[in-house]
């Protein structure tokens, strides 16, 4: 793949992750019962390092959902949870945060915000795509992310994330949702929007 | 990340935060009070001629040897701590394989071709590290998320070699 996008790849890209996640906002907001508002996201392609750097800092503890994607195109979806959030979130579901239950819930949100995410994206993009389970780890930002990013990026030195942020109304609870292609993802993706 | 540091200012620390699969490599010249770290991300560097230096383990090992030399380090008196090469996530995605267990091996494989010996380290498991190096002391500790700094190696008690042991 080439190393750099154009601006109308990226705002192809961009367009792609603000119908995922408005897609992903309607389906928590359900979940909640409660309304959930949504940023502008970013696309940011950027050398690996950067990219790590560009999520948030690299000592902060968060708690993460990951969701492999794979079939016609090969991705991670990634949900992203400061300690308190994930608290504030599990309380709101009735569990403990912290504890196996409470690593359930959020295993489960993931679950259900990225198939919602990515269902968007399948029938935007015309491509077949399926998750696999969801994995919940708490841990340093910055090894969540450079872990997942070497594994999309592969050889190439710059990583594709598409960032959103998601915030609930009437509690103090945001989340940040990234879509992590990989280098061959990004590709695919972009030949089926027309944009390759 | 994929950026290397050297120091021979004994009050300065140098730190990689956040290692997951990544490898804080550190090479010490202790006589010296020389110190080296780099975030080392990926085992080979393949066709990435213009990716930075400490980015791939094959070409952080000469780089970092390069960069202690030339503060005043010897090469033969190097020693190297390792830290980091964890797998975080069990993704089961078939092709990919452990990256964290790749980069240690690749880590390994360079400190030896070099014959820089390895005297401690901290790699595998699934936990993400914070490694701080003391240049001073050439005291190093290691961080787990949510733990607390551990020393892996050196500080003020540290053996001094007496004798040398010739080449590996």
């Amino acid at each position: 793949m080439s190393t750099d996008f154009t601006d109308l790849q990226l705002d192809a890209l961009r367009e792609v992750a603000n119908i995922g996640s408005g897609n992903a906002a309607t389906a928590l907001a359900q979940m909640l019962g409660r309304e959930v508002e949504l940023a502008v996201p970013r696309a940011l392609a950027l050398p690996l390092a950067d990219a790590v750097d560009a999520v948030g800092p690299a000592d902060a503890s968060r708690s993460a959902v990951v969701l492999p994607i794979f079939g016609d195109l090969d991705a991670i979806v990634l949900l992203l949870f400061s300690d308190a959030d994930a608290a504030t979130l599990c309380s709101l579901l009735g569990v403990e945060a912290g504890t196996e239950w409470g690593d359930s819930a959020l295993g489960e949100i993931g679950n259900i915000l990225g198939t919602s995410y990515i269902n968007a994206l399948a029938s935007l993009a015309g491509v077949s795509i399926e998750p696999r389970p969801p994995h919940v780890v708490t841990d340093m930002l910055g090894a969540i992310v450079a872990s997942l990013l070497t594994e999309t990026a592969g050889e190439t030195d710059i990583a594709l994330v598409l960032d959103s942020e998601l915030d609930v109304q009437g509690v103090a609870c945001s989340m940040s949702f990234l879509l992590l292609p990989t280098a061959g993802g990004v590709t695919e993706l972009l030949a089926r929007l027309g944009m390759g | 990340m994929g950026e290397l540091a050297v120091s021979a200012s004994a009050d300065d620390e140098l730190v990689s935060i956040g290692l997951g699969s990544c490898i804080g490599l550190t090479l010490i010249d202790r006589a010296k009070a020389v110190a080296a770290l780099a975030h080392v991300m990926l085992p080979n560097s393949a066709a990435d001629e213009s990716a930075p230096p400490g980015k791939y383990a094959d070409r952080a090992v000469p780089a970092l040897i390069a960069a202690a030399e030339q503060a005043g380090a010897r090469r033969v008196r190097l020693e190297a701590v390792i830290v980091g090469g964890a797998q975080m996530f069990k993704l089961g995605s078939g092709s990919t394989l452990d990256v964290g267990a790749r980069n240690t091996a690749a880590v390994r494989v360079a400190l030896d071709a070099a014959r820089i010996p390895l005297r401690a380290e901290q790699t595998g498991g699934s936990r993400g590290r914070t490694v701080r190096v003391h240049v001073g002391t050439a005291r190093v500790t290691v961080k787990e998320a949510g733990g607390q700094d551990v020393a892996l190696f050196g500080g003020a008690r540290a053996p001094r070699p007496t004798t040398a042991t010739g080449a590996r």
